[in-house]
């Protein structure tokens, strides 16, 4: 991705100095958290944070439960829809090489991918009408936005108008 | 857990029962309730049984005294144990429930179960949680057919209550020295103490234990004021939960949020901490919590 003028700053480079295929792979490990935690760096999450099932089904939704905190969370894992991913990215790596790069904050790259997200609420069931999950519905959008049209698209549009006047 | 899944040959006729509670200070494990109950005609023979208040008693007479009233057939007994991840939850809820009315729930609990149960409950000494008499009000309005007598110390002036915190405070000590933590890092210890907040293994035990990201093991009540104590040595963690309370709450954050309203931004409000106002941004990416980020 090249650097533009029109006022985007920042470039996300997803392949990365590693290979995708050589990616570390968090799915089954990304959380997000109705809270937020002053804190970023490494810890033993997996020894503390404990999803438990609980059999439950909220809108298709199969709902898990933890403790963060002394809060109940109630959660469900959702995959990222097909075709798109879900990455970590971090700032990227100054080579020697290149000085400038080592003042350039705006490079980022793959750091991780994940295919898979928990999503946890505070209090209240997982429900098709989170926020966080009716993010996805940009997808579907976006597919709506850039599909090329094609000519029988504007003919059936085109049909469809004439009917109308 | 109680004594029995069916109704006793005496259930049918009037019974009185006791209900008391253990572990409601301790700022660690579960909080128990129990209750006994026994026919009213049996009372005189349960006075001569040597049931009193449990903590007057060492821990191995309350231990040998519980043996014996389980095998007792003319007593039943039920317990409600309360898990303390249920209690700080409940205590942290955006809708917080304080410890009475948890209490309160609990023993309800225990007086619906056993009426459920068949059992001719006509007279329940509770030992008070909060004003004795609010609570007696409380308690007949929902039971209107039993007489309540809500008394302070009632573990030391009923021996039917006497025999409740018996019950409480066993199966309290079983379930704490029984207690499997949830969490698997290394060098946990289970050195507990009494969970009291004053006891100095309990004090040196939240000492080694306390978690700079997570806080706690879960077997800690989050909700305690004890806990405040360790906070400056961890991470700070915001919640929504809280940033609506401090926003219905004092009047100085009112205040700042019509400042800011009216175009003031140099006062920063805490919930922006934990999402951005979404001004000027399309209805549908506000509802879907989505932003356009040029700036990275």
């Amino acid at each position: 991705m090249e650097r533009s003028n029109n006022g985007i700053s920042g470039t996300i480079d997803l392949n990365g100095s590693i290979p995708p295929s050589m990616a570390v792979d968090l799915t089954g490990k990304v959380h997000q958290l109705p809270c937020c935690i002053k804190f970023n760096g490494p810890s033993d999450v997996s020894h503390y944070f404990k999803p438990k099932s609980t059999g439950v089904i909220v809108d298709g939704l199969s709902v898990e439960e933890a403790y963060f905190r002394g809060r109940k969370l109630q959660g469900t894992t959702v995959a990222i829809p097909h075709g798109y991913s879900g990455f970590v990215l971090g700032k990227k790596m100054s080579d020697a090489k290149s000085k400038r790069s080592k003042e350039d904050s705006s490079c980022w790259e793959t750091k991780a991918k994940f295919q898979n997200i928990t999503l946890w609420n505070h209090d209240s069931l997982p429900s098709e009408n989170d926020a966080s999950l009716r993010a996805f519905h940009l997808f579907s959008v976006a597919t709506a936005l850039h599909q090329p049209v094609s000519v029988e698209d504007l003919e059936a549009a085109s049909i469809d108008q004439e009917l109308e006047l | 857990m109680g004594s029995l899944g069916q109704l006793p040959i005496w259930g049918s006729k009037p019974c009185i029962m006791g209900i008391d509670e253990a572990g409601r200070g301790p700022v660690l494990g579960p909080m128990v309730y129990g209750c006994l109950y026994c026919a009213s005609s049996y009372q005189k023979t349960l006075s001569t049984l040597q049931f009193a208040d449990s903590k007057t008693l060492k821990e191995e007479k309350r231990e040998e005294l519980f043996e014996e009233l389980k095998t007792n057939e003319s007593i039943g007994w039920a317990v409600d144990v309360i898990d303390p991840r249920d209690l700080s939850a409940k205590m942290l809820k955006k809708n917080k429930i304080n410890l009475n009315e948890i209490s309160h729930n609990s023993a309800i609990g225990l007086v619906r179960k056993t009426l459920d149960l068949g059992v001719l409950l006509t007279e329940v000494y509770v030992d008070t949680v909060g004003d004795p008499e609010k609570y007696r009000v409380k308690l007949s309005e929902i039971f209107p057919a039993i007489k309540f007598v809500v008394a302070k110390k009632a573990d030391s002036l009923y021996p039917v209550v006497s025999g409740a915190s018996i019950v409480a405070k066993v199966t309290r000590d079983r379930a704490l020295r029984d207690w499997v933590l949830d969490e698997s890092a290394e060098n946990m210890q289970r050195n507990f103490g009494s969970g009291y907040p004053g006891d100095p293994e309990t004090k040196a035990w939240l000492d080694n234990h306390k978690h700079a990201v997570f806080g706690f093991p879960t077997l800690v009540r989050f909700s305690w004021g004890t806990c405040n104590a360790y906070s400056k040595d961890s991470v700070d963690v915001v919640w929504e939960a809280d940033a609506d309370e401090d926003e219905s709450n004092g009047r100085a954050s009112k205040r700042q949020v019509k400042l800011t309203d009216i175009g003031f931004t140099g006062v920063k409000r805490k919930s922006e901490d934990i999402e951005s106002s979404g001004k000027g941004r399309c209805k549908f990416f506000q509802a879907r919590k989505l932003e356009l980020l040029a700036q990275f």
